[in-house]
Protein backbone atom coordinates (compact mmCIF):
# COMPACT_ATOMS: atom_id res chain seq x y z
CA UNK A 1 0.00 0.00 0.00
CA UNK A 2 2.79 2.26 0.71
CA UNK A 3 4.13 1.37 -2.36
CA UNK A 4 1.48 2.19 -4.20
CA UNK A 5 0.59 5.88 -2.56
CA UNK A 6 4.45 6.76 -3.06
CA UNK A 7 4.43 5.77 -6.86
CA UNK A 8 0.85 7.43 -7.05
CA UNK A 9 1.71 10.50 -5.29
CA UNK A 10 4.56 10.83 -7.56
CA UNK A 11 1.36 12.22 -9.85
CA UNK A 12 0.40 14.90 -7.20
CA UNK A 13 2.41 17.45 -8.88
CA UNK A 14 1.48 17.19 -12.53
CA UNK A 15 -2.30 16.68 -11.60
CA UNK A 16 -2.55 19.49 -9.35
CA UNK A 17 -0.14 22.04 -11.83
CA UNK A 18 -2.50 21.11 -14.74
CA UNK A 19 -5.67 21.68 -12.90
CA UNK A 20 -4.31 25.00 -11.59
CA UNK A 21 -2.74 26.24 -14.94
CA UNK A 22 -5.91 25.41 -17.07
CA UNK A 23 -7.99 26.94 -14.47
CA UNK A 24 -6.15 30.17 -14.47
CA UNK A 25 -5.74 29.77 -18.35
CA UNK A 26 -9.86 29.44 -18.28
CA UNK A 27 -10.41 32.15 -15.81
CA UNK A 28 -8.46 34.67 -18.16
CA UNK A 29 -9.59 33.74 -21.41
CA UNK A 30 -13.15 33.32 -20.11
CA UNK A 31 -13.41 36.91 -19.27
CA UNK A 32 -13.51 38.21 -22.84
CA UNK A 33 -15.50 35.40 -24.39
CA UNK A 34 -18.05 36.54 -21.20
CA UNK A 35 -17.73 40.67 -22.72
CA UNK A 36 -18.40 39.37 -26.17
CA UNK A 37 -21.30 37.24 -25.41
CA UNK A 38 -23.09 40.10 -23.98
CA UNK A 39 -21.90 42.53 -26.46
CA UNK A 40 -24.98 44.20 -28.51
CA UNK A 41 -23.29 43.86 -31.56
CA UNK A 42 -23.40 40.56 -33.16
CA UNK A 43 -20.09 40.11 -35.20
CA UNK A 44 -18.66 40.00 -31.41
CA UNK A 45 -21.50 37.92 -29.94
CA UNK A 46 -21.95 34.97 -32.58
CA UNK A 47 -18.39 33.96 -32.61
CA UNK A 48 -18.02 33.77 -29.11
CA UNK A 49 -21.65 31.57 -28.81
CA UNK A 50 -20.11 29.42 -31.16
CA UNK A 51 -16.39 29.33 -29.94
CA UNK A 52 -18.50 28.02 -26.30
CA UNK A 53 -20.54 25.92 -27.77
CA UNK A 54 -18.36 24.08 -29.64
CA UNK A 55 -15.72 23.21 -26.66
CA UNK A 56 -18.84 22.43 -24.46
CA UNK A 57 -20.11 19.55 -27.04
CA UNK A 58 -16.78 18.08 -27.74
CA UNK A 59 -15.86 15.35 -24.93
CA UNK A 60 -12.45 16.65 -23.39
CA UNK A 61 -10.75 13.54 -24.33
CA UNK A 62 -11.51 14.04 -28.01
CA UNK A 63 -10.84 17.50 -27.77
CA UNK A 64 -7.37 16.92 -25.79
CA UNK A 65 -6.53 14.84 -28.98
CA UNK A 66 -7.41 16.95 -31.11
CA UNK A 67 -4.98 19.95 -29.35
CA UNK A 68 -1.91 17.40 -28.85
CA UNK A 69 -2.38 15.52 -31.78
CA UNK A 70 -3.70 18.04 -34.12
CA UNK A 71 -2.74 21.38 -33.51
CA UNK A 72 -0.06 19.77 -31.31
CA UNK A 73 2.12 17.86 -34.17
CA UNK A 74 1.13 19.22 -37.39
CA UNK A 75 1.46 23.14 -35.73
CA UNK A 76 4.17 23.49 -33.44
CA UNK A 77 5.25 21.18 -31.34
CA UNK A 78 3.17 20.76 -27.42
CA UNK A 79 4.54 19.05 -24.17
CA UNK A 80 1.89 16.61 -22.89
CA UNK A 81 1.37 19.09 -20.14
CA UNK A 82 0.83 21.97 -22.85
CA UNK A 83 -1.20 20.01 -24.83
CA UNK A 84 -3.24 19.18 -21.60
CA UNK A 85 -3.46 22.41 -20.12
CA UNK A 86 -4.41 24.20 -23.41
CA UNK A 87 -7.09 21.57 -24.17
CA UNK A 88 -8.84 21.41 -20.62
CA UNK A 89 -7.78 25.25 -20.23
CA UNK A 90 -10.05 26.00 -23.16
CA UNK A 91 -12.58 24.02 -22.15
CA UNK A 92 -12.77 25.92 -18.83
CA UNK A 93 -12.69 29.03 -20.55
CA UNK A 94 -16.23 28.24 -22.39
CA UNK A 95 -17.87 27.03 -19.01
CA UNK A 96 -16.26 29.79 -17.05
CA UNK A 97 -16.82 32.62 -19.30
CA UNK A 98 -20.41 31.10 -18.88
CA UNK A 99 -20.91 31.34 -15.07
CA UNK A 100 -19.04 34.76 -15.85
CA UNK A 101 -22.27 35.73 -18.08
CA UNK A 102 -24.60 34.62 -15.55
CA UNK A 103 -23.03 36.50 -12.77
CA UNK A 104 -22.90 39.85 -14.56
CA UNK A 105 -26.43 39.51 -15.18
CA UNK A 106 -27.60 38.44 -11.58
CA UNK A 107 -26.35 42.09 -11.40
CA UNK A 108 -29.64 44.20 -10.27
CA UNK A 109 -30.71 46.12 -13.76
CA UNK A 110 -30.96 49.23 -11.32
CA UNK A 111 -26.94 49.11 -10.81
CA UNK A 112 -26.68 49.90 -14.65
CA UNK A 113 -29.13 52.52 -14.78
CA UNK A 114 -27.70 54.29 -11.70
CA UNK A 115 -24.23 54.26 -13.22
CA UNK A 116 -25.50 55.51 -16.76
CA UNK A 117 -27.60 57.75 -14.45
CA UNK A 118 -24.41 59.21 -13.08
CA UNK A 119 -22.37 59.73 -16.59
CA UNK A 120 -19.92 56.40 -15.14
CA UNK A 121 -17.64 55.25 -17.91
CA UNK A 122 -18.43 51.65 -19.20
CA UNK A 123 -14.40 50.64 -17.83
CA UNK A 124 -15.44 52.55 -14.30
CA UNK A 125 -18.82 50.87 -14.39
CA UNK A 126 -17.42 47.57 -14.93
CA UNK A 127 -14.52 47.85 -12.29
CA UNK A 128 -16.28 49.66 -9.94
CA UNK A 129 -19.91 48.13 -9.77
CA UNK A 130 -20.66 45.06 -11.67
CA UNK A 131 -17.61 42.66 -11.66
CA UNK A 132 -17.36 43.33 -7.44
CA UNK A 133 -21.08 42.35 -7.18
CA UNK A 134 -20.62 39.44 -9.86
CA UNK A 135 -17.92 37.96 -8.50
CA UNK A 136 -20.13 37.09 -5.18
CA UNK A 137 -22.06 35.26 -7.78
CA UNK A 138 -19.34 33.62 -9.54
CA UNK A 139 -16.80 31.89 -6.76
CA UNK A 140 -19.36 29.01 -5.70
CA UNK A 141 -20.26 27.96 -9.32
CA UNK A 142 -16.40 28.67 -10.50
CA UNK A 143 -14.98 27.10 -7.45
CA UNK A 144 -17.45 23.58 -8.28
CA UNK A 145 -16.20 24.18 -11.90
CA UNK A 146 -12.50 24.01 -10.71
CA UNK A 147 -13.08 20.85 -8.10
CA UNK A 148 -14.85 19.29 -11.72
CA UNK A 149 -11.38 20.26 -13.37
CA UNK A 150 -9.14 18.53 -10.91
CA UNK A 151 -11.27 15.31 -11.81
CA UNK A 152 -11.35 15.93 -15.61
CA UNK A 153 -7.25 16.33 -15.42
CA UNK A 154 -7.68 12.29 -15.15
CA UNK A 155 -8.27 12.90 -18.97
CA UNK A 156 -4.66 14.05 -19.37
CA UNK A 157 -3.79 10.44 -18.96
CA UNK A 158 -4.17 9.76 -21.83
CA UNK A 159 -2.00 11.84 -24.17
CA UNK A 160 0.38 10.88 -21.36
CA UNK A 161 0.73 13.55 -18.94
CA UNK A 162 2.26 12.31 -16.25
CA UNK A 163 -0.28 12.79 -13.63
CA UNK A 164 -2.00 10.66 -10.84
CA UNK A 165 -4.50 8.59 -13.12
CA UNK A 166 -1.23 7.79 -15.61
CA UNK A 167 0.60 6.63 -12.76
CA UNK A 168 -1.95 4.86 -11.64
CA UNK A 169 -2.60 2.93 -15.08
CA UNK A 170 1.20 2.23 -15.69
CA UNK A 171 1.40 0.71 -12.43
CA UNK A 172 -2.12 -1.58 -13.06
CA UNK A 173 -0.47 -2.84 -16.44
CA UNK A 174 2.61 -4.18 -14.87
CA UNK A 175 1.40 -5.18 -11.49
CA UNK A 176 -1.85 -6.54 -12.02
CA UNK A 177 -3.68 -5.11 -8.84
CA UNK A 178 -6.31 -2.31 -10.08
CA UNK A 179 -8.66 -2.42 -7.48
CA UNK A 180 -6.27 -1.17 -4.64
CA UNK A 181 -4.15 1.09 -7.09
CA UNK A 182 -7.10 3.18 -8.15
CA UNK A 183 -8.87 3.09 -5.36
CA UNK A 184 -5.80 5.05 -3.90
CA UNK A 185 -5.67 6.55 -6.69
CA UNK A 186 -9.41 7.80 -5.76
CA UNK A 187 -8.50 8.68 -2.14
CA UNK A 188 -5.86 10.85 -3.73
CA UNK A 189 -8.00 13.20 -5.90
CA UNK A 190 -10.36 13.32 -3.02
CA UNK A 191 -7.64 14.62 -0.98
CA UNK A 192 -7.19 17.52 -3.26
CA UNK A 193 -10.52 18.27 -4.26
CA UNK A 194 -11.23 19.35 0.03
CA UNK A 195 -8.62 22.21 0.11
CA UNK A 196 -10.11 23.71 -3.04
CA UNK A 197 -13.89 23.54 -1.86
CA UNK A 198 -12.21 25.03 1.54
CA UNK A 199 -11.02 27.63 0.14
CA UNK A 200 -13.92 28.48 -1.78
CA UNK A 201 -15.75 28.23 0.78
CA UNK A 202 -13.66 30.56 2.59
CA UNK A 203 -13.83 33.41 -0.36
CA UNK A 204 -17.57 33.34 -0.82
CA UNK A 205 -17.35 34.38 3.26
CA UNK A 206 -15.17 37.32 3.05
CA UNK A 207 -16.79 38.33 -0.27
CA UNK A 208 -20.20 38.07 1.02
CA UNK A 209 -18.78 39.85 4.43
CA UNK A 210 -17.57 43.05 1.46
CA UNK A 211 -20.82 43.07 -0.10
CA UNK A 212 -23.78 43.10 2.46
CA UNK A 213 -22.52 44.41 5.40
CA UNK B 1 -42.51 77.19 -31.14
CA UNK B 2 -40.10 79.44 -29.09
CA UNK B 3 -41.57 80.91 -25.76
CA UNK B 4 -42.53 84.03 -27.26
CA UNK B 5 -45.25 82.70 -29.09
CA UNK B 6 -46.63 80.97 -26.80
CA UNK B 7 -50.26 82.03 -26.77
CA UNK B 8 -51.10 84.38 -23.49
CA UNK B 9 -52.70 81.42 -21.50
CA UNK B 10 -49.04 80.32 -20.40
CA UNK B 11 -48.69 83.05 -17.89
CA UNK B 12 -51.65 83.57 -16.79
CA UNK B 13 -53.55 79.94 -15.66
CA UNK B 14 -51.76 78.06 -18.10
CA UNK B 15 -53.50 74.76 -17.52
CA UNK B 16 -54.71 73.78 -21.09
CA UNK B 17 -54.17 70.45 -21.52
CA UNK B 18 -50.59 69.90 -23.01
CA UNK B 19 -49.67 73.61 -22.88
CA UNK B 20 -46.28 74.56 -21.28
CA UNK B 21 -46.30 75.95 -17.92
CA UNK B 22 -45.41 79.44 -16.41
CA UNK B 23 -42.61 81.15 -18.03
CA UNK B 24 -40.16 82.80 -16.38
CA UNK B 25 -37.35 82.27 -18.38
CA UNK B 26 -36.55 83.28 -22.41
CA UNK B 27 -34.89 79.35 -22.57
CA UNK B 28 -36.08 76.95 -20.97
CA UNK B 29 -33.95 74.74 -19.02
CA UNK B 30 -35.48 71.71 -20.38
CA UNK B 31 -37.47 71.21 -23.01
CA UNK B 32 -39.08 67.64 -24.30
CA UNK B 33 -40.87 68.09 -27.66
CA UNK B 34 -43.69 65.79 -28.98
CA UNK B 35 -41.65 63.01 -26.67
CA UNK B 36 -43.20 59.38 -28.09
CA UNK B 37 -42.03 56.30 -26.37
CA UNK B 38 -42.90 52.61 -27.31
CA UNK B 39 -42.35 49.52 -24.91
CA UNK B 40 -42.44 46.29 -27.66
CA UNK B 41 -44.46 48.07 -29.88
CA UNK B 42 -46.88 50.08 -27.54
CA UNK B 43 -46.38 53.58 -27.08
CA UNK B 44 -47.09 54.32 -23.41
CA UNK B 45 -46.08 58.36 -24.15
CA UNK B 46 -48.03 60.38 -26.98
CA UNK B 47 -46.29 63.29 -28.49
CA UNK B 48 -45.63 64.96 -24.70
CA UNK B 49 -44.45 68.13 -24.82
CA UNK B 50 -43.47 70.00 -21.55
CA UNK B 51 -40.87 73.17 -21.01
CA UNK B 52 -39.43 73.64 -17.20
CA UNK B 53 -37.90 76.56 -15.80
CA UNK B 54 -34.91 77.19 -14.03
CA UNK B 55 -35.36 76.71 -10.61
CA UNK B 56 -39.05 75.21 -11.06
CA UNK B 57 -40.20 72.05 -9.13
CA UNK B 58 -42.83 69.76 -11.56
CA UNK B 59 -44.73 67.26 -9.74
CA UNK B 60 -45.46 64.40 -12.37
CA UNK B 61 -48.82 62.65 -11.25
CA UNK B 62 -51.28 60.74 -12.27
CA UNK B 63 -52.62 56.72 -12.39
CA UNK B 64 -49.93 54.36 -12.70
CA UNK B 65 -49.41 53.31 -16.50
CA UNK B 66 -49.78 57.04 -17.22
CA UNK B 67 -46.43 57.17 -18.83
CA UNK B 68 -44.75 59.42 -15.91
CA UNK B 69 -41.87 57.41 -15.39
CA UNK B 70 -40.93 56.79 -18.60
CA UNK B 71 -41.53 60.12 -19.71
CA UNK B 72 -38.82 60.94 -16.82
CA UNK B 73 -36.84 58.79 -17.91
CA UNK B 74 -36.34 59.73 -21.18
CA UNK B 75 -35.42 63.06 -19.96
CA UNK B 76 -31.54 61.27 -19.19
CA UNK B 77 -32.03 58.96 -21.69
CA UNK B 78 -32.38 55.87 -19.44
CA UNK B 79 -35.61 55.21 -22.28
CA UNK B 80 -34.76 56.55 -25.57
CA UNK B 81 -37.51 58.02 -27.12
CA UNK B 82 -39.19 56.84 -30.00
CA UNK B 83 -40.20 60.29 -31.46
CA UNK B 84 -39.57 63.91 -30.06
CA UNK B 85 -36.60 66.02 -29.12
CA UNK B 86 -35.20 67.06 -25.72
CA UNK B 87 -33.34 70.00 -25.37
CA UNK B 88 -31.49 71.07 -22.27
CA UNK B 89 -30.52 75.02 -22.23
CA UNK B 90 -31.89 74.78 -25.34
CA UNK B 91 -29.40 72.63 -26.90
CA UNK B 92 -30.97 69.29 -28.60
CA UNK B 93 -29.34 66.28 -26.49
CA UNK B 94 -29.61 62.57 -27.76
CA UNK B 95 -29.51 62.88 -31.19
CA UNK B 96 -26.66 64.03 -33.66
CA UNK B 97 -27.18 65.19 -36.51
CA UNK B 98 -25.11 63.35 -39.22
CA UNK B 99 -25.16 63.51 -42.82
CA UNK B 100 -28.51 65.82 -42.99
CA UNK B 101 -30.27 62.89 -40.22
CA UNK B 102 -30.57 62.67 -36.54
CA UNK B 103 -28.86 59.51 -35.25
CA UNK B 104 -28.49 58.27 -31.72
CA UNK B 105 -25.88 60.33 -29.76
CA UNK B 106 -22.73 58.05 -28.68
CA UNK B 107 -21.77 56.86 -25.30
CA UNK B 108 -19.86 59.85 -24.60
CA UNK B 109 -22.09 62.57 -25.70
CA UNK B 110 -24.70 60.66 -23.47
CA UNK B 111 -22.49 60.83 -20.50
CA UNK B 112 -22.23 64.57 -21.32
CA UNK B 113 -25.58 65.09 -21.00
CA UNK B 114 -26.09 62.66 -17.93
CA UNK B 115 -23.75 64.59 -16.21
CA UNK B 116 -26.01 67.36 -15.49
CA UNK B 117 -29.20 65.43 -14.97
CA UNK B 118 -29.36 64.18 -11.51
CA UNK B 119 -31.38 61.54 -10.89
CA UNK B 120 -33.04 59.53 -7.99
CA UNK B 121 -34.40 56.29 -8.36
CA UNK B 122 -37.46 54.67 -6.26
CA UNK B 123 -35.12 51.68 -5.35
CA UNK B 124 -32.64 53.59 -4.60
CA UNK B 125 -29.86 51.70 -6.71
CA UNK B 126 -26.76 52.40 -4.04
CA UNK B 127 -23.39 50.42 -5.19
CA UNK B 128 -24.53 48.20 -2.25
CA UNK B 129 -20.64 46.91 -1.98
CA UNK B 130 -19.28 50.88 -1.48
CA UNK B 131 -20.28 53.05 1.94
CA UNK B 132 -21.94 55.84 1.91
CA UNK B 133 -18.63 57.85 1.08
CA UNK B 134 -17.93 55.84 -1.67
CA UNK B 135 -21.14 55.39 -3.59
CA UNK B 136 -21.30 59.30 -3.48
CA UNK B 137 -17.75 59.94 -4.37
CA UNK B 138 -17.47 57.16 -7.29
CA UNK B 139 -18.76 58.90 -10.11
CA UNK B 140 -17.09 62.46 -9.08
CA UNK B 141 -13.99 60.95 -9.36
CA UNK B 142 -14.64 58.24 -12.95
CA UNK B 143 -17.39 60.58 -14.28
CA UNK B 144 -16.05 64.05 -13.50
CA UNK B 145 -12.41 63.72 -13.16
CA UNK B 146 -12.15 65.16 -9.47
CA UNK B 147 -9.07 63.96 -7.47
CA UNK B 148 -9.96 61.49 -4.58
CA UNK B 149 -9.58 64.30 -1.94
CA UNK B 150 -11.73 66.80 -3.22
CA UNK B 151 -14.25 64.11 -4.01
CA UNK B 152 -13.82 62.80 -0.49
CA UNK B 153 -14.67 66.04 0.97
CA UNK B 154 -17.38 67.18 -1.23
CA UNK B 155 -19.00 63.81 -0.30
CA UNK B 156 -18.47 64.27 2.81
CA UNK B 157 -20.21 67.73 2.38
CA UNK B 158 -23.25 66.62 0.55
CA UNK B 159 -23.60 63.64 3.51
CA UNK B 160 -23.60 66.35 5.78
CA UNK B 161 -26.11 68.37 3.90
CA UNK B 162 -28.65 65.37 3.89
CA UNK B 163 -27.43 65.29 7.51
CA UNK B 164 -25.73 61.36 7.20
CA UNK B 165 -22.59 62.94 8.13
CA UNK B 166 -22.43 59.99 10.79
CA UNK B 167 -23.46 57.34 8.30
CA UNK B 168 -20.22 58.45 5.96
CA UNK B 169 -18.81 54.98 5.93
CA UNK B 170 -21.63 52.86 7.02
CA UNK B 171 -22.69 50.19 3.70
CA UNK B 172 -26.21 51.10 2.50
CA UNK B 173 -27.46 47.46 3.42
CA UNK B 174 -26.48 49.18 7.63
CA UNK B 175 -28.58 52.19 6.25
CA UNK B 176 -32.73 52.31 6.94
CA UNK B 177 -34.90 52.92 3.49
CA UNK B 178 -34.68 56.54 4.15
CA UNK B 179 -31.26 57.22 4.80
CA UNK B 180 -30.29 54.65 2.10
CA UNK B 181 -32.34 57.37 -0.24
CA UNK B 182 -31.22 60.41 1.02
CA UNK B 183 -27.14 58.74 0.14
CA UNK B 184 -28.75 58.75 -3.14
CA UNK B 185 -29.63 62.31 -3.54
CA UNK B 186 -26.20 63.09 -2.25
CA UNK B 187 -24.67 61.04 -5.11
CA UNK B 188 -26.44 63.03 -7.38
CA UNK B 189 -26.30 66.59 -6.14
CA UNK B 190 -22.32 65.94 -5.99
CA UNK B 191 -22.34 66.25 -9.22
CA UNK B 192 -23.33 69.46 -9.41
CA UNK B 193 -26.57 68.88 -12.13
CA UNK B 194 -28.60 71.51 -13.27
CA UNK B 195 -31.73 69.34 -13.14
CA UNK B 196 -32.45 66.40 -10.42
CA UNK B 197 -35.16 63.79 -11.46
CA UNK B 198 -37.09 61.70 -8.87
CA UNK B 199 -38.85 58.85 -9.73
CA UNK B 200 -40.97 57.95 -7.54
CA UNK B 201 -38.49 58.46 -4.36
CA UNK B 202 -40.74 57.32 -1.40
CA UNK B 203 -42.84 54.78 -2.63
CA UNK B 204 -40.47 51.80 -1.56
CA UNK B 205 -40.28 53.83 1.93
CA UNK B 206 -42.36 53.21 5.33
CA UNK B 207 -44.57 56.78 5.50
CA UNK B 208 -42.30 57.77 8.60
CA UNK B 209 -39.14 57.09 6.42
CA UNK B 210 -40.49 58.93 3.41
CA UNK B 211 -40.97 62.01 5.75
CA UNK B 212 -37.38 62.42 5.88
CA UNK B 213 -36.77 62.23 1.86
CA UNK B 214 -39.30 64.76 1.07
CA UNK B 215 -37.72 66.93 4.05
CA UNK B 216 -34.61 66.37 1.85
CA UNK B 217 -36.83 67.25 -1.46
CA UNK B 218 -38.06 70.61 -0.05
CA UNK B 219 -35.31 71.92 0.95
CA UNK B 220 -33.24 70.94 -2.00
CA UNK B 221 -36.53 73.25 -3.64
CA UNK B 222 -36.38 76.14 -1.35
CA UNK B 223 -32.56 76.46 -2.44
CA UNK B 224 -33.58 76.59 -6.14
CA UNK B 225 -32.67 73.83 -7.63
CA UNK B 226 -34.90 72.52 -10.91
CA UNK B 227 -36.38 69.30 -10.20
CA UNK B 228 -38.82 67.22 -11.61
CA UNK B 229 -40.45 64.66 -9.12
CA UNK B 230 -43.03 61.51 -10.44
CA UNK B 231 -44.58 61.41 -7.02
CA UNK B 232 -47.75 59.97 -5.53
CA UNK B 233 -47.49 62.30 -2.30
CA UNK B 234 -50.20 64.94 -2.92
CA UNK B 235 -49.25 66.88 -0.09
CA UNK B 236 -45.58 67.05 -1.12
CA UNK B 237 -47.04 67.89 -4.65
CA UNK B 238 -49.07 70.62 -3.69
CA UNK B 239 -47.15 72.13 -0.93
CA UNK B 240 -43.57 71.96 -2.59
CA UNK B 241 -43.72 72.05 -6.42
CA UNK B 242 -44.72 74.99 -8.33
CA UNK B 243 -46.21 73.30 -10.82
CA UNK B 244 -48.73 69.81 -10.73
CA UNK B 245 -48.36 68.23 -14.91
CA UNK B 246 -50.93 65.70 -14.54
CA UNK B 247 -50.85 62.49 -17.00
CA UNK B 248 -52.68 59.86 -18.04
CA UNK B 249 -52.73 57.49 -20.78
CA UNK B 250 -49.65 58.18 -21.95
CA UNK B 251 -50.81 62.40 -22.65
CA UNK B 252 -50.23 65.27 -20.33
CA UNK B 253 -54.23 65.84 -19.56
CA UNK B 254 -54.00 69.15 -16.67
CA UNK B 255 -51.06 71.02 -15.91
CA UNK B 256 -51.18 74.42 -13.76
CA UNK B 257 -49.99 75.94 -10.67
CA UNK B 258 -49.91 73.22 -8.32
CA UNK B 259 -52.70 74.80 -5.84
CA UNK B 260 -54.90 75.10 -8.48
CA UNK B 261 -54.38 71.42 -10.17
CA UNK B 262 -55.46 70.24 -6.72
CA UNK B 263 -58.06 72.06 -5.62
CA UNK B 264 -60.09 72.90 -8.86
CA UNK B 265 -58.99 70.63 -10.96
CA UNK B 266 -60.65 71.15 -14.84
CA UNK B 267 -61.02 68.41 -16.64
CA UNK B 268 -62.84 65.12 -15.60
CA UNK B 269 -60.08 62.48 -15.56
CA UNK B 270 -57.52 64.89 -13.35
CA UNK B 271 -60.82 65.58 -10.72
CA UNK B 272 -61.43 61.37 -10.41
CA UNK B 273 -57.94 60.91 -10.27
CA UNK B 274 -57.86 63.14 -7.33
CA UNK B 275 -60.77 62.15 -5.78
CA UNK B 276 -59.87 58.56 -5.49
CA UNK B 277 -55.87 59.41 -4.19
CA UNK B 278 -56.89 62.08 -1.88
CA UNK B 279 -59.75 62.34 0.86
CA UNK B 280 -60.56 65.73 -0.16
Amino acid sequence: MARILSILAAGIGQTVAITAAAFVLGAVAGFPLALMRRSPYRVLRMPAAAVIEILRSIPPIVWLFIVYYGIGSDVVKLSTFQGAVIGLGLIAAAYLAEIYRAGIDAVARGQWEAAKALALPRRATYQRVILPQALTVVTPPAATYAIGLLKDSAIASVIGATDITFRAVQETQANLHGLSVFAVAGLLYIALSVPIAAVARYTDRILAQKVAK
Amino acid sequence: MTAGERPADASGTGRRAGEAGPDRSPVPLLRLENISISYRGHEVVHEVSLDVSPGEVVALIGPSGAGKSSLLRCVNFLEVPAAGTVYLEGRPVGFVQRRGRSVPANATALAEHRREVGMVFQNFNLFPHLTAVENVMLAQIHSLGRSKADARERALKELAHVGLASHADAKPAKCSGGQQQRIAIARALAMDPKLMLFDEPTSALDPELGIEVLTTMRRLADEGMTMIVVTHEMHFAEEVADRIVFMADGRIVEQGPARQVMREPVHERTKRFLAAVTDR
